[in-house]
Parts: C-alpha cells; sequence; structure tokens
C-alpha cells in the first residue's frame, strides 16, 4: 500500500491568502472564530462535504488556499444561510463561501465535473449580457458544458413545461444593457 | 501673576522612575529649568522619589531649606499622591501644599520624541510651581461610621458575608427577596469537584444566620430606598406581605396540610415547576425562616377579592381550614399589608446575584417544545433527594410499555447554552463546564445511562477541577468537542425513532454526527438579575456592558464600588462559581470591617463651599449635585453644601452664575495661575 504523507510544511501554506480574504469586507470576522462547529451542525449539505465549513474557515485562515479553493464543500454550499444566523461569532460564513468560489473560479482551479461552479459562470455571464435570467437556457447551457446526456433525463419534465406554456427560449433583454455592463465593471475593478 | 507670595519658598523634585520616565523625559534638564523660576529654593533629579529615601530627601529638605511649598513630577496622583502628601506632613508641613505633577502617563509613556517630551515636563512642572504658590492648608474632616451593616440578597454570599459580620459583633440586617435564604446553592443537589451535599454545607450556615442575635433576617422583602454616604445610609425596605404573622408562626405546617386543596396543584418556583404546592406552603423543608407563605394569587380566599386599590382582600370564598388548623397561634393574618421599615447602617454589601439564560430563547434546542428537554437547573432538582421525583430520574414524556415511567438510556450534556454567543451572552459563565459535568457524573449515577457532554472547550481551572474532569473520563462520560447544530425529534434511522437527535460535528474527528438521546439537558449560561439595572441605581453602583455590578479595580479593589461604603460579592458581579463567592463574601464582609472598626472615614478636603454673600440663592446648583450634597435653605434663602456628601465634582462650581461656590484645592487663582504657567513655557 502506498503511503502518503498529510504533514502541512509552511511552504504548503500560500501566506497572505487568509489575511486577503479577512480584508474583504463582510469577511472580517473570520479572525474571531472559535472553532465550534456550529456551522457544521446546522448545515444540511455538510453530510456530503469533503471538509466541514469549520475546516473550511479554518484552512483559509491559515492560508491553506489551494486545498480550499480546490474543494467541493464551496460549491455544495446551497447558500441557506443557516451557519451565518446560527454562528455565535456572527461570521458571514456564506459570503465567505461566495469569495472563496468567485477565487476559485478566478484561477480556474474549481473540481471538474461539478455543475455548480459551471452554474455560477453561466449565469453572471447572462446577467453581464442580457441583463435578465433565462433559467431554461441557464439550465440547457449548464447541461451541455457538463453532462449533455444527463439533459435527456430532463426531457420528460421539458415536455409538460411546454405543454403549460413555461418553456421560454427566448432571451429577454434590459434596455440600459451598456449602462449596467459599465456598472458591473466598477464593481469588478473595485475588487 | 508671576509675582507670588513674598515668602514662598518651593522645593521641587523630579522622578526618573528607573526607565519610565528618564528614558524619554530629560529629567536632569526639567531639574535645571525649574531651578531659574520664581519662588523655587531648590530643584532635584532623583531616581525613585517614592522609595524611602526619595521621601526622606524631601523631608530633610523642608526643614534644612525652610521650604513652605512641595512639588513633585513623577507618576500618577492615583498612584503616589498620598506617599508626598505624607512625606510632606511627616516634614512638618500641611499636606495640602503638596502639589503632584504627573509626567509618566500623561508624558514619557505617550510620547516618542524625547526633545518634545522633554519640553512638556517643563511645561507642566511650571503651571504646578505658578500653582503650588496659591495652595492653602486644608484640614482632613472625618465622618462617623455607624457600626451596622445591611446585606442585600441571602444566597450563600449574602449569607456568607451577614454571617461574618455578625460573628465579629456587627449588627447585620440581612434582605431577602423570596420567603426563604439559600438562593440557587439551596436548589443544588451536589457541588463540584467534591460532591460534597449541597444542602448539608449550606443549610447548617441557614439556619445560623436565622438563629444569630445579631442578625436581623428579613426575607420576603425588599430595599426601596437608599440615601445618604459612608457610614450613614438610610435605607427603606419593603416587607412584602406573607399573609403570616411572622412572631407567632411557628412551623408546624398544620395549615398546609389542612389548606381547602388536598392535593398540591399550583406550581412549585423553588422545583422549577417540576413539583407542585398549595396556596399556603413553604418554600423547602429546611427553609429560613421556617415560616409558611400564602400566595395570594392562587389561595381561594383572596382569588377574585380584590379590594378597591387592587390588592387582595378576605373574602368567603374559602372555608379557611387553614385559620382553623392554626388554631390558637393565630398566626394566619389574611388583612396583612405591605411594611416599609426603615433602618440606618453605615456599610452595605450587595450580593444579588444572577439569573440563568432563558433556554427558550434559542429555539433550535427545543426548549418548551420538546418535553425531555431539560435545563441543568431542572435537573438539579429532579436528582436531588427531596426534589419533586425523592431523587428518581423520570422522563417527562413517554412511559415504558407497562405503563411504569421511563428513564433515560442516554443524555446529551449541551455546554454553553447562551454563552460565549455574540447573539445572546458574549462572555463565558464559567461554571457551566463544571456543573455540567457533575451533572453527568450525577446522572450517570442515577441511570447507567450513556452520558455524552458536547462542549466548545472545556474550562477547569479551579482546585481539583481538571481531576474531576479526569475522573468523569474514566467513568466513561463521553465528551464531543463541537457546539450543538440543532435538537430535533425528525428520525432518519430506525434507531433515532421516537428518540431526540442531537446534530453536531464531533469538530476533533472531523465528522457531523447525528446522535440520538433520550434526555436533552441544557447548561444555560448566567445573567444579571432582570432588575440589575433598577438595584444598580438604587445603591448607586455602576454595570459593565454586560449588565453585571462594576468592581471599583477589577484586580485590586474586586469587591469595592465606586460609591464607598458599599461593596458587592458573589454572582452579581459576573458569573462564579460557589468558593469563588464565598472568598469574595468574606472580602466585602472584611472591607466593610475595615470601615466600621475605624468608627470614623477622612475626606478628602476637596469639598465645595458656598460665599454666603454673594449667594443670590437661584437654586442652579441643587438639582445638578449627582450625589445630592446641595440643600436650599428657606429662611436665609441661601444654598448650603453638605461636605460630607460632597464629594469634590466641580459641577456646582461651574454652574453657579455668579461665581459664589468655590472649590478647595480648585479655587480661581490657582486654575488660573496654573494655566499661565503651563502656556508660559515656549
Amino acid at each position: 500500500m502506498e503511503m502518503t504523507r498529510t504533514i502541512k510544511y509552511e511552504a504548503d501554506r500560500v501566506k497572505g491568502f487568509g489575511e486577503e480574504v479577512m480584508s474583504v469586507p463582510g469577511c472580517e470576522e473570520l479572525k474571531d472564530c472559535i472553532q465550534c462547529g456550529t456551522c457544521s451542525g446546522v448545515c444540511p449539505l455538510s453530510i456530503y462535504m469533503d471538509f466541514t465549513p469549520r475546516q473550511v474557515m479554518e484552512m483559509t485562515r491559515f492560508d491553506f488556499k489551494n486545498e480550499v479553493l480546490g474543494s467541493k464543500t464551496i460549491w455544495l454550499c446551497a447558500s441557506c444561510y443557516a451557519c451565518t444566523v446560527e454562528c455565535p461569532r456572527q461570521i458571514k460564513i456564506t459570503d465567505i463561501m461566495y469569495e472563496l468560489k468567485q477565487r476559485a473560479i478566478k484561477e480556474k482551479v474549481y473540481p471538474r465535473g461539478l455543475p455548480t461552479p459551471v452554474l455560477a459562470q453561466e449565469f453572471t455571464k447572462m446577467v453581464h449580457d442580457y441583463g435578465r435570467v433565462n433559467e431554461i437556457l441557464l439550465a440547457t447551457k449548464m447541461y451541455m458544458k457538463t453532462n449533455p446526456f444527463a439533459a435527456m433525463g430532463m426531457a420528460p419534465l421539458g415536455l409538460g413545461m411546454i405543454k403549460t406554456g413555461r418553456f421560454s427560449m427566448i432571451q429577454e433583454k434590459i434596455r440600459g444593457r451598456a449602462d449596467l455592463a459599465r456598472m458591473l465593471e466598477t464593481v469588478d475593478e473595485g475588487k | 501673576m508671576q509675582s507670588t507670595k513674598e515668602n514662598t519658598r518651593i522645593g521641587f523634585y523630579v522622578c526618573h522612575c528607573g526607565h519610565n520616565i528618564a528614558a524619554m523625559v530629560d529629567c536632569a534638564d526639567v531639574a535645571k529649568y525649574v531651578k531659574g523660576l520664581p519662588n523655587v529654593v531648590l530643584s532635584r533629579d532623583y531616581k525613585y522619589m517614592c522609595s524611602d529615601p526619595g521621601q526622606e530627601l524631601i523631608q530633610k529638605d523642608i526643614r534644612e531649606y525652610n521650604l513652605n511649598r512641595v512639588v513633585v513630577a513623577s507618576c500618577s496622583p492615583l498612584l503616589h499622591e498620598h506617599t508626598f502628601r505624607s512625606a510632606t506632613a511627616a516634614g512638618g508641613l500641611n499636606p495640602y501644599y503638596f502639589h503632584m505633577v504627573n509626567i509618566r502617563e500623561h508624558d514619557s509613556w505617550v510620547h516618542t520624541d524625547r526633545g518634545e517630551a522633554t519640553a512638556k515636563a517643563k511645561a507642566l512642572a511650571h503651571a504646578a510651581i505658578d500653582r503650588v504658590a496659591f495652595h492653602k492648608a486644608l484640614e482632613t474632616k472625618t465622618v462617623k461610621i455607624n457600626p451596622d451593616a445591611l446585606v442585600v440578597g441571602g444566597g450563600i454570599a449574602g449569607i456568607h458575608a451577614a454571617m461574618t459580620l455578625a460573628n465579629a459583633g456587627k449588627k447585620v440586617y440581612l434582605v431577602e427577596r423570596e420567603p426563604s435564604i439559600g438562593g440557587h446553592m439551596a436548589k443544588f443537589d451536589k457541588t463540584f469537584p467534591t460532591l460534597d451535599c449541597a444542602a448539608c454545607i449550606l443549610t447548617p450556615k441557614m439556619s445560623e444566620v436565622g438563629a444569630h442575635p445579631n442578625i436581623t433576617l428579613w426575607s420576603y422583602s425588599e430595599v426601596a430606598q437608599v440615601d445618604g454616604y459612608v457610614g450613614n445610609y438610610k435605607v427603606r425596605v419593603k416587607r412584602k406581605p406573607r399573609y403570616i404573622s411572622e412572631e407567632r408562626c411557628i412551623g408546624c405546617m398544620d395549615c398546609i396540610s389542612q389548606c381547602v386543596f388536598k392535593e398540591p396543584k399550583f406550581e412549585d418556583e423553588f422545583n422549577e415547576g417540576l413539583g407542585k404546592r398549595k396556596p399556603v406552603y413553604i418554600p423547602f423543608p429546611q427553609a429560613t425562616p421556617q415560616i409558611v407563605v400564602i400566595d395570594p394569587n392562587v389561595c381561594l380566599n383572596f382569588k377574585r377579592a380584590k379590594g378597591p386599590d387592587g390588592t387582595p382582600i378576605v373574602s368567603d370564598k374559602c372555608k379557611k381550614t387553614c385559620v382553623e388548623a392554626c388554631g390558637d397561634k393565630n398566626a394566619i393574618d389574611f388583612t396583612q399589608k405591605e411594611e416599609i421599615k426603615e433602618i440606618e447602617v453605615g456599610t452595605i454589601i450587595v450580593a444579588t446575584g444572577f439569573k440563568t439564560f432563558d433556554s427558550k430563547r434559542i429555539p433550535g434546542y427545543g426548549y418548551g417544545i420538546y418535553k425531555n428537554v431539560y435545563t441543568a437547573l431542572e435537573i438539579e432538582r429532579l436528582v436531588n433527594a427531596s426534589g419533586p421525583t425523592g431523587g428518581e430520574v423520570i422522563l417527562r414524556e413517554g412511559k415504558n410499555p407497562d405503563g411504569s415511567p421511563k428513564h433515560p438510556k442516554s443524555i446529551g450534556i449541551i455546554h454553553c447554552v447562551g454563552s460565549r454567543d455574540k447573539k445572546t451572552n458574549i462572555w463565558c459563565s464559567r461554571v457551566c463546564c463544571m456543573y455540567s459535568m457533575k451533572l453527568a457524573h450525577l446522572l450517570k449515577e442515577h441511570t447507567d445511562a450513556e452520558v455524552y457532554n458536547f462542549y466548545i472547550d472545556i474550562r477547569a481551572p479551579g482546585k481539583g477541577y481538571e481531576e474531576f474532569y479526569n475522573k468523569l473520563l474514566d467513568e466513561g462520560v463521553h465528551f464531543i468537542r463541537g457546539r450543538v447544530g440543532e435538537v430535533t425529534d425528525w428520525a432518519m434511522t430506525p434507531e433515532e425513532e421516537g428518540k431526540l437527535v442531537i446534530r453536531v460535528e464531533d469538530t476533533l474527528a472531523g465528522y457531523v454526527r447525528r446522535i440520538p438521546v433520550d434526555m436533552v439537558v441544557l447548561s444555560s449560561g448566567l445573567e444579571p438579575q432582570a432588575d440589575a439595572q433598577d438595584v444598580r441605581r438604587l445603591f448607586n453602583m455602576s454595570c459593565g456592558t454586560e449588565g453585571f455590578f462594576l468592581e471599583r479595580h477589577p484586580k485590586l479593589a474586586p469587591v469595592n464600588t465606586f460609591t464607598d461604603g458599599i461593596f458587592i460579592a458573589g454572582a452579581c458581579q459576573g458569573p462564579r462559581d460557589i468558593p469563588d463567592t464565598v472568598a469574595q463574601a468574606g472580602a466585602a464582609a472584611a472591607e466593610a470591617l475595615v470601615l466600621i472598626d475605624k468608627g470614623y472615614v477622612e475626606q478628602e478636603p476637596n469639598t465645595a463651599f458656598i460665599l454666603d454673600e454673594e449667594c443670590s440663592g437661584c437654586k442652579s446648583c441643587v438639582p445638578l449635585c449627582p450625589y445630592s450634597a446641595i440643600l436650599y435653605d428657606e429662611t436665609r434663602k441661601k444654598a448650603h453644601i453638605n461636605e460630607a456628601l460632597c464629594k469634590g465634582c466641580g459641577t456646582c462650581v461651574g454652574a453657579c452664575p455668579s461665581g459664589s461656590i468655590v472649590q478647595n484645592l480648585f479655587e480661581d487663582e490657582q486654575i488660573f495661575s496654573e494655566i499661565q504657567g503651563v502656556l508660559a513655557y515656549d
């Protein structure tokens, strides 16, 4: 049996990563974490995670950037905010998860095969380009890019939606798209 | 203003304070500068002015150089003003001819530029030299101390403080809000870490209090008003009607057994609502005083019979079998009214205790939703031999198939309920880890159940506490490090059916776990009493942000308050366990004894007085005084300041429109010359 070292050396840390995340507005409280595990205890999805939310918090604080950004946990977060509501240190855990997700996308280190990162990117792209989201198109795009065969399984549902007139392939657009693009650009620059 | 009194002869000393001052201030240069100022006869720098040689230097110089003013530039007056005043007095001068300059906290410690810090020291010294010339000889006044003491709160803190004072021969009034003294400790089963029975160690002390010739015990009473000042407090105590004559009741309790209610039917406060009592009751068997109480809210005689002012009145709605049972003793008095007692005491010890966190505020833990979720205090009563079940741990909900009461086979104890949480109470309640472990031990002993403790951190820093933790590990009590996410009755697996499921991350293993248990115990934290703010105002004390009473100094004056003669003891100051509470109660009693046995207090002569000929009688100052020290004399149409009450805050001095109030040590010419002095250096 092959043995792998699990020890972490100082070189495995990406020094400054934790500080950087904690300097983002809304993420500062992470400094106060007492590792009590309430976040994991209330998280409905923690049962599927490779690291519990508590572990992600500690790993972020101690600069284990590669492990955190590569973890499935941040993509399993369903943004139910239970952890944020219950945290005794009022850490905005869901917001930190978003911050980590953005960084994972930017650095293209998210785990392959998971539909959520693709969905997230397509969603923002759609908002950027049109100012409106069409769920049908969004779901279609996600399936095409991740698992086209899975889309076949959804065919009966699609047919049902067509029958009831809830299946629109028309992409709605807002009028001031250029203004929106400028606003979003400013937001992105501010990061 | 430079030309001061002709024969002023000032001695000036600048202290190095080791490196504390000398590292940032050129002390020799300051001494040289001051030497050149008017009226300065000598100017020295010295390594430690507060040392014995430093003080002797002052005394020697006063005699040799015939000094009549002394200025020392060193640390804060809080630390050594008294030292140098004494040295000045020992040299033969009035101590108020001394003035102190703070060049440490106000200068060397807060600056980084040596040149500028030295300049500031010179300016401050110059101000003091100009000011001290106007100092006058003042006399310290003394106020007599009434030797009687008041202790508020009859928990273990109040009991111990009252006993200490009474055993020292002082007369003590002990005022307790509930019908019996004993407080929270009386409800406990055992005490950690020694596991001695709480009642066995507390009740002898309680009856001693009840029988002590020096203690006047007023239970079922509250302090309504406090006036006066250190040594001479006037207190009004409200004695609530218990509808029983305390003089005539002998504690036979015949009235209880003969009450028209054959069965106890009303919620029993002492047993945390787990047991029942009658309208006429005694809180618990060892209650002190052994006098019954009638609850007018449920007593048939009072029921729905309210007088015009809303107070209960005697009616014919009940057969009054209790009165019959009492017979010749004639102790039951349905017409009893609230009574106000006025007492005079010299010192007051406030020991009003704490309240437990209301666990319903965390709905996720299911208290008040699931019947088998208990608070720790309920468990104390449940495992207690004199508790509602006689010490048998029976679940509130669920029966065995044969209909017999069910005992828990697995128990989860959740620590830190309401504590260490920014949303509720941010502080650590300090006792919960230990009492949770005690309950874990007792529950295991009583039921042989699997007991799980869910903790964030185990805090066991007392004598024998870590050993107790170790003992529990040996006993096979489980400890899971993780704050519980939720308690639910929603089963996911067959083994969870009919149980309460605790969902928690075992943070040490890194797994999220679901643990089914029969009983959940919530270790609720400690909070200030609901009316702590009213009590604080009553006694003119301060509170910290969390609402506990504030001590004068967290380390060096832990039982003193900012009001002289008023002391605090026990959990009203912050969460603490019994050993610490008793130690603090003893300390508070000792501090009170210091005042009582000295017999008088010296008062700083920095009080204000009124120049009668200039006072117009406008009364502007009267309502402003925070110590109610100013009275208006109607016959002379002048305000008058009670020196004993004046704390020298200066509010009235600033407010007087005609400038007719003068404060000793802060007279106009002293202040103005000080300002000119500080501005003279450039």
